[in-house]
């Protein structure tokens, strides 16, 4: 397989509502959220309140391997309250990958994640999120980013198997010379979506892009309200495009552009549309089924993920 | 391998193409010259099932197969493969995994001039004009094909470029018995492949015939496609 990227363990994993496993290492702490809450005292001006349950990641040294987390739901009716914080410390490079994910398809559980991320100066983070839920599944995702002067964060969240309703919240708050990429991409089929992404240019040439990529089929409706604030001399795009794969789903893509500093420069793109015939016909004269073809273009709208594994198997993808 | 009878084509209810009558034996490479929008690039699209594309008189059939109503990915799999003259980009697809998906043969890269990068990009972004072309024909090997439409192959290539693919469908295709219908207006492309038959199109029709594709493009570029109406060596296609 080219490109696959592997754990060399997984730093939290909880089943429901109980912590399965947690490895740290000399270069990172790893912690239920509420033994952080209780021993680390500055945690508390980033955890809103006390948390049940979660992970606390501290990287405090360079760290060479990505680290991991898995969060599942097993078994029926759980629900999952998870607060979530996360502190890079300065001048520090640190991959994380991050699975969110119901086991069956029949579970009907929820849950409801709440993360505080904290890139310090001169760090960079680079963050893949996976979710793979089931249909009766109610999932909620709040994430706030806070990055320090010359911090980098690339941030990618990936929902292909959504659940009936699905709701996420981003705030990404940028200081000077800091600069964050988001790249998000879902495939609704017979879900309700809604998405509100905002990012904060606070601090001068900060620079904020946001990519997102919506996928509508099966009588979905997916609502997706992207900002971009520039407070100081900063520079954001947004760049929302959907598709429509049946005639009974919907898209609304609502970016919004807020411009406080004349020396600020703040641009948006957005379209919704269905698959193209050219290309349809192209992959079709190729041998393609219609359906492969669809497949095809589906797949690479949303783009394509290097494989991340841990012990040969495939955690990045959906366990269902 | 291939033969069009009396094909009418429509396109947005508008008749395109009336009358064509095309016959191509294996290992055969015939011409289809004329101007722009006479009509060429219609007839393509037809003869690979394109569904905007309704044949309203006529057919089309493959290895003596009827496939006027057959789907284009059948088409495909029967053998039929275009080169397409403006292929589109397919974003987030890298070639090779295109490759993967449709391959009946594996292609080696480095037969190819061109750096092997263009396996690891989105399909068409960025390529240039002689990427584009290359990118279509090691699809169009990959997939093994016994008879293949050239869509304007020569548009915005040069000389040397045209020549190093020209001999790539020497190699690849005609010596292991693949037909070729060309689509041009450029001289060129014959000199190199030398089709059996040069037909000439005029609105949605074809006005002429010949065996002899030096003759129809002299007599082109001396008089322009209008003298092929009227010219006597026409010879009007029979099988």
């Amino acid at each position: 397989m080219k490109n696959v990227r592997s754990a060399k363990s997984v730093n939290y994993s909880q089943i429901d509502n109980r912590v399965e496993k947690i490895s740290e290492s000399r270069e990172a702490m790893v912690l239920p959220s509420l033994e952080a809450y209780k021993e680390l005292k500055w945690t508390r001006d980033y955890f809103e309140q006390k948390p049940e349950e979660g992970y606390f990641i501290w990287v405090k040294k360079q760290i060479n391997n990505p680290l991991a987390t898995c969060i599942a739901i097993s078994l029926p009716k759980v629900s999952q309250d998870i607060r979530n914080l996360v502190v890079i410390e300065e001048s520090i490079e640190a991959e994380i990958y991050s699975i969110c994910s119901a086991i069956k398809k029949n579970l009907c559980g929820v849950h409801i994640g709440r993360s505080r991320i904290v890139v310090k100066e001169n760090s960079t983070l680079k963050m893949r999120h996976f979710h793979n839920w089931g249909r009766g599944d109610r999932v909620e995702s709040s994430l706030k980013f806070f990055l320090e002067k010359e911090a980098k964060l690339s941030y990618t969240f990936k929902c292909l198997a959504v659940p009936e309703t699905l709701k996420t919240e981003s705030d990404t708050f940028l200081d000077s010379r800091s600069s964050a990429d988001f790249g998000i991409a879902v495939l609704a089929e017979g879900s309700k979506v809604n998405m509100h992404d905002s990012i904060f240019l606070n601090g001068e040439k900060s620079s904020g892009m946001m990519k997102l990529r919506m996928i509508a089929d099966k009588n979905s409706k997916i609502s997706a309200h992207s900002k971009i604030i520039a407070n100081s001399a900063g520079k954001g795009h947004l760049d929302c495009t959907g598709l429509l794969l049946d005639e009974n789903s919907s898209i609304s893509a609502v970016p919004e552009l807020l411009n406080k500093d004349k020396n600020a420069t703040l641009t948006h793109e957005a379209s919704i549309g269905k698959i193209s015939e050219e290309e349809l016909n192209y992959l079709r004269s190729r041998g393609l089924t219609e359906d492969e073809a669809i497949n095809l273009i589906v797949t690479g709208f949303l783009g394509e993920e290097a494989p991340f594994t841990y012990k040969g198997r495939i955690l990045s993808k959906a366990y269902m | 391998m291939l033969k069009i009878e009396n094909l009418s084509v429509r396109v947005d209810s508008k008749d395109i193409l009336r009358g064509i009558n095309i016959g191509i034996k294996k290992a055969e490479v015939h011409a289809l010259l004329g101007p722009n929008a006479s009509g060429k690039s219609t007839l393509a699209q037809a003869i690979m099932g394109f569904p905007d594309y309704k044949i309203t008189a006529g057919g089309i059939s493959f290895k003596r197969k009827d496939i006027t109503n057959v789907s284009i990915e059948e088409r495909a799999k029967l053998g039929m493969a275009l080169v397409f003259q403006h292929p589109p980009t397919i974003k987030g697809i890298k070639l090779s995994k295109l490759l993967e998906k449709i391959s009946k043969q594996t292609v080696d890269i480095k037969e190819f001039s061109v750096n092997p990068d263009i396996l690891e990009r989105e399909i068409n972004v960025g390529f240039s004009g002689g990427e584009r072309k290359l990118s279509e024909i090691i699809q169009i090997i990959s997939l093994n094909p016994s008879f293949v439409i050239f869509d304007e192959l020569d548009a915005g290539l040069d000389i040397e470029n045209l020549e190093e693919l020209t001999s790539i469908i020497r190699n690849k295709l005609l010596s292991n018995g693949v037909s070729i219908l060309l689509i041009t207006h450029r001289g060129d492309i014959l000199r190199f492949l030398k089709p059996a038959i040069a037909y000439v199109m005029l609105d949605g029709k074809i006005v002429c015939s010949s065996g002899n594709w030096k003759e129809v493009w002299r007599t082109i570029t001396r008089y322009g496609y209008e003298k092929c109406k009227e010219c006597k060596e026409r010879k009007l296609f029979s099988d």
